[in-house]
């Protein structure tokens, strides 16, 4: 057996191992539910609620942005991103969320969220020319 | 439907560009089949015609690609907007210098760049290539026909079964989607173009794709040249074409990705220059890979080992631009990257660009594998091969964690394909999980890339060199510890793994340093190597100051993710509100939101810094421009684009991460402005006035009252007001009120002005936002202060031509008369005999007004124009003139100060002068730029050397 192959071997071994640990930092999506019996940031996918108050006032703190998700088991719930109002947050269609709860309000650090794609809108913006 | 006959449809383009399309792709299949005959009868006396075929074949192809691209600008510089490329990327507000970036913004647009550069390459192989010219073309063309099948465009199959192959960029628009206006047969005169996204509109989006795709375009001629190698079986002699093109492709491939880093750190707004993001990863990963290929090349080159691998690396780094391609293309990605993707319904066309290329290179290895020459003889530990290799190993290690974390939604695919009920998952948090695998690759390729220098290719003696070996690895890693020591001092190394990769980081700069002063001796011809992995060095570095130790000035936390358990929710709040005017301390700084300005669509924030030391003195002063973007309609932020003050030691960045609502949709401010509820105040001069003010409390029946005591300071004939622009003739004047309210302990004041000009009455309210209200003057109050002419007591005053004549405090000279006197009340009339009577008036504070009133007659009538000089309440008429005497005679009326002025108050305005800025500071952010350029420059530097010592052997062949 050459040396370098047993290197090899070896660094597959590792390879292995650690993709194998690094199902640690990954999990699914989880519910409201989940976060409630887990202390670990999870992240949850859902819908923004619209017709539940968003409150963004950056005059009494800038990094405090609240709003509602219905998540994939149906539930709303309050969620605190500790950060500025994204763009075109309303038009949203999905957003996921990392954070964990506390006193009863999902906390979120981070925010992805999945806008209409710009393919739909082209079929909107065909629009008549004002002067035309 | 069909029946339409549109009128105003350019078609011609069109269809040239269709012919291009299907020309290219035939062109293609040719050039493959034809080059692969020629390659098969390669000593027949077939091949001269086969190749020629093919020659021509390639060259057709490329002539029918440029025939798409060239007709696709046409229609777009020309707005052709039938066409539905044209529409959905340009408009005619798009500059012409951004067709190109809208050339290429769309998908199929990518997919004609990415075949450009192929065609350009392959000329060259084509011109260059000798021996290898047919095999690797014929590889060419074969990628060239896939690729061009994806602008194809055609349908295949019957009823619902069809499916399409391609999308097609020359299609018009009435084709691709169905929309009630396409009834309209003159349809073409009422649609319009979407254009380019605002936020590429820079120069980045012009530079950093074509570079990109010629960096992804040039994995293929190793690849081409591999397949070649295994096809023809010659399986040593490939290695020494294909290393200069690898060393190619890393070095403009590895400069795309960087490009794409600066794009994301000058002009986004994600704070920072890498992300993990999928697409990052999926162009990063075939660099580490090509990279891993030219070690193995070389050791190839130099010992006859590791062929195997060289051909292993070279297929794989294309093979895995195809499958980024798939990742970034499919829409498989889903939610896991920032970019947009949408599924282009390509997916499967895609699945199949993969497999047709990775089967056939998998089964020509196997085929092949025991053909391969590789030497019985084992590498000796001490070579500089076994460690070189041992470095491709690691590179290979750190492609296969990135892509394996990257395709964890194609895994979830698959899985879900066999188990429908299974969940799908993604990784909590990328940039900590990808930081920690990663870290170590970057520990032990600093390690590597530094001793390995001082080994030998196939060293047999290793006791001479041994003890040389020993002292220059220990030097330099005692100086690299001193150094890490240093840097301590200086920045944060926040756990031991860190240090060990800036320890790694100065180890490389040192060891490859010295390698370079006193093993080369100064040779710069064989320091492309050098500069390469000095420049790793650097970057690692610079990686460890700028990335780690990146400061979040707008907050009071280090922002280093996931290494304090639980911190990073205080870290994740990295906003601070600043109020204009209202120098607020971040950190070391005092910053001011200073002013903005509105040109065009972008709205220009000026953001001073400033920095003192203990003395109090300033040491650092400068302004950063942040800016805001505008969709066309006022209504939305299209995009926010930082500002960065660039020092040789630090990066200070900067931007605007939300404004008020009502300055990001200027519909609802007019909106919110319509809806405020004004009260009527009297305000008599030195009197006080209560109003009382009730506010309903949110979600509770109670409400809370609070009062305002204003008063009225002083009123001013010379209003400073910042929307108003004095203009001749103008009266106005604004009154400075003074405001306290109950529940704060502040004074404030507040200087609405107002003002008539003609016959039209300008209100300019002001707002104090800290007591969301907002102030205007009544528009009563313009008679009030400018009294009517009737309550006015006028007073005569003679004068003399040159004569200064006194009335009340004013010195009134009359200086001549004009003849052609002008005034916004006085139009001329045919037979008008009209003369101005030219006055200069010093007030007693010294300031001297012009006026002219003006003396007419019409129609026999003597008539008189009055001015008025508001700053004085000065009202000036000329009634008469004494020719005989040289005199005139003048009116003179001042209008008392009003006894009272009528306001209004509005305490429910939204605060509108504020933003919400983001800051940070990037500490030695030019290390890891330096780093960077220096290993792309090393890579493009060892081309040069090899291109320059083969043609010297080429002339002393000769």
């Amino acid at each position: 057996m050459k040396r370098i192959y047993l290197i090899a071997g070896v660094m597959v071994a590792i390879a292995i191992a650690l993709l194998v640990n690094s199902a640690k930092d990954m999990s699914t999506y989880g519910s409201f539910a989940d976060a409630n019996t887990s202390s670990k940031k999870i992240k949850i996918a859902g819908k923004l609620a619209k017709n539940k108050p968003m409150v963004y006032d950056p005059v009494k703190d800038p990094n405090h942005f609240s709003f509602f998700i219905k998540d994939s088991e149906g539930e709303e719930h309050k969620v605190v991103l500790l950060k500025a109002k994204p763009q075109d947050f309303e038009m949203s269609e999905q957003i996921v969320v990392t954070g964990r709860m506390k006193d009863g309000v999902f906390v979120a650090t981070d925010l992805l969220m999945k806008c209409p794609s710009k393919y739909k809108d082209e079929e909107i913006a065909i629009k008549s020319k004002q002067n035309g | 439907m069909e029946k339409i006959q549109y009128i105003g449809e350019t078609l011609l383009p069109g269809q040239i560009g269709q012919l291009g399309v299907l020309l290219g792709f035939v062109g293609a299949l040719l050039s493959m089949v034809a080059y692969w005959f020629a390659t098969q009868r390669q000593e027949t006396a077939e091949y001269e015609s086969w190749r020629k075929i093919g020659r021509i074949a390639f060259l057709t192809h490329g002539l029918g690609i440029f025939t798409v691209i060239g007709s696709l600008l046409y229609a777009m510089t020309n707005q052709l907007y039938e066409y539905q490329y044209v529409q959905g990327h340009v408009s005619e507000e798009l500059p012409m210098k951004f067709i190109f970036s809208a050339l290429w913004e769309g998908q199929e647009g990518s997919f004609l760049l990415w075949m450009f550069w192929h065609i350009v390459l392959g000329f060259i192989l084509l011109v260059k290539g000798k021996s290898w010219e047919t095999s690797t073309l014929t590889v060419l063309a074969a990628i060239q026909a896939v690729l061009g099948s994806m602008i194809l465009g055609v349908y295949f199959g019957f009823g619902d079964e069809a499916s399409k192959i391609g999308s097609n960029p020359m299609l018009l628009l009435r084709q691709t989607i169905d929309a009630p206006i396409f009834a309209q047969a003159d349809y073409v005169k009422l649609i319009k173009g979407n254009g380019l996204s605002p936020a590429l509109q820079n120069y980045w989006m012009t530079i950093h794709p074509p570079t990109l795709f010629l960096g992804f375009a040039s994995t293929s001629i190793p690849f081409a040249y591999a397949i070649a190698g295994l096809w023809t079986k010659r399986h040593t002699e490939w290695l020494k074409p294909a290393l200069p093109w690898a060393l190619f492709c890393g070095s403009i491939l590895g400069t795309g990705i960087l490009m794409g880093s600066a794009w994301a750190y000058e002009a986004l707004n994600f704070g920072g220059y890498w992300a993990w993001d999928p697409v990052e990863n999926t162009s990063l990963v075939p660099w580490l890979i090509i990279i891993a290929g030219v070690h193995t090349n070389l050791i190839s080159k130099a010992t006859g080992h590791s062929v195997r691998s060289s051909y292993i690396f070279y297929l794989l780094s294309f093979l895995l631009v195809v499958y980024s391609t798939f990742l970034t293309r499919s829409g498989v990605l889903g939610e896991t990257s920032v970019h947009a993707f949408t599924g282009s319904g390509l997916g499967n066309q895609l699945i199949f660009f993969i497999a047709a290329f990775t089967l056939p290179s998998l089964i020509m290895m196997i085929w092949r594998w025991r053909q391969i020459p590789s030497p019985k003889t084992e590498e000796a530990t001490t070579s500089k091969e076994f460690w070189m290799f041992i470095g491709t190993l690691i590179l290979l290690f750190s492609a296969v964690l990135i892509t394996g974390s990257t395709s964890l939604p194609v895994f979830n695919k698959i899985v879900q394909y066999f188990n429908p009920a299974y969940q799908g998952r993604v990784i909590t948090e990328p940039v900590i999980h990808f930081n920690k695998y990663q870290l170590w690759i970057g520990v032990f390729i600093g390690y590597f890339s530094g001793f390995a220098q001082y080994l030998r290719f196939r060293e047999h003696n290793w006791s001479k060199n041994a003890q040389r070996f020993a002292i220059h690895v220990g030097v330099a890693l005692a100086i690299a510890g001193v150094l890490t020591y240093l840097s301590s001092l200086l920045i944060q190394l926040p756990t031991w793994q860190y240090v060990l990769l800036t320890f790694s980081g100065y180890f490389t700069i040192v060891s490859n340093l010295d390698y370079l002063i006193n093993y080369l001796k100064g040779n710069l011809k064989a320091a492309g190597s050098v500069f390469a992995h000095l420049g790793f060095g650097l970057m690692l570095v610079g990686i460890m100051a700028s990335g780690v130790n990146r400061k979040i000035i707008s907050s009071n936390a280090f922002l280093m993710d996931g290494l304090i358990e639980g911190g990073d929710e205080e870290m994740s709040k990295k906003n601070i509100s600043l109020f204009k005017n209202v120098p607020t301390l971040m950190q070391d700084y005092m910053v001011t939101y200073v002013k903005d300005t509105l040109v065009d669509f972008t709205r220009t924030y000026t953001v001073n810094y400033q920095r003192k030391n203990k003395a109090g003195k300033v040491i650092e002063d400068f302004n950063l421009y942040p800016t805001i973007l505008y969709e066309k309609t006022f209504t939305k932020i299209a995009t926010s684009n930082p500002d960065t003050r660039h020092y040789w030691t630090k990066d200070v960045f900067t931007h605007i991460s939300a404004l008020p609502e009502v300055e990001q949709n200027f519909e609802l401010k007019k909106q919110r402005e319509e809806e405020l509820k004004y009260k009527p105040l009297e305000l008599a001069q030195g009197r006080t006035v209560l109003l009382l003010d009730t506010l309903e409390v949110e979600n509770r029946d109670t409400v809370f009252t609070r009062t305002f005591q204003i008063s009225l300071e002083s009123i001013s004939r010379n209003p400073a007001h910042k929307d108003y622009k004095p203009e001749p003739g103008d009266l106005a004047f604004s009154t400075k009120l003074k405001i306290r309210r109950s529940d704060d302990d502040s004074v404030y004041y507040a200087n609405p002005a107002i003002l008539l000009r003609g016959q039209l009455i300008y209100t300019y309210p002001d707002q104090i936002d800290d007591l969301s209200s907002k102030f205007k003057i009544s528009q009563e109050a313009i008679e009030k202060v400018f009294a009517f002419d009737n309550q006015l007591k006028y007073e005569d005053l003679n004068l003399r031509q040159g004569d200064v004549g006194n009335w009340q405090d004013l010195k009134i000279k009359f200086s001549g008369f004009n003849k052609n006197p002008e005034h916004p009340d006085y139009t001329r009339k045919e037979g008008d005999l009209a003369v101005g009577a030219m006055l200069d008036i010093s007030a007693p504070d010294g300031k001297v007004y012009h006026a002219e009133p003006i003396f007419l007659i019409r129609d026999g009538q003597p008539l008189n124009v009055k001015v008025e000089v508001g700053e004085l309440g000065l009202h000036l008429r000329f009634p008469l003139l004494d020719p005989g005497k040289e005199t005139i005679q003048l009116m003179l009326a001042k209008s008392s100060a009003p006894s009272s002025i009528p306001i209004e108050v509005a305490t429910d305005a939204l605060p509108s002068n504020y933003i919400v800025l983001e800051a940070m500071e990037f500490p030695g952010i030019n290390v890891f730029w330096l780093g960077t350029l220096l290993m792309m420059f090393g890579l493009g530097f060892s081309i040069w050397n090899r291109m320059s010592t083969r043609r010297t052997a080429e002339v002393a062949a000769a």
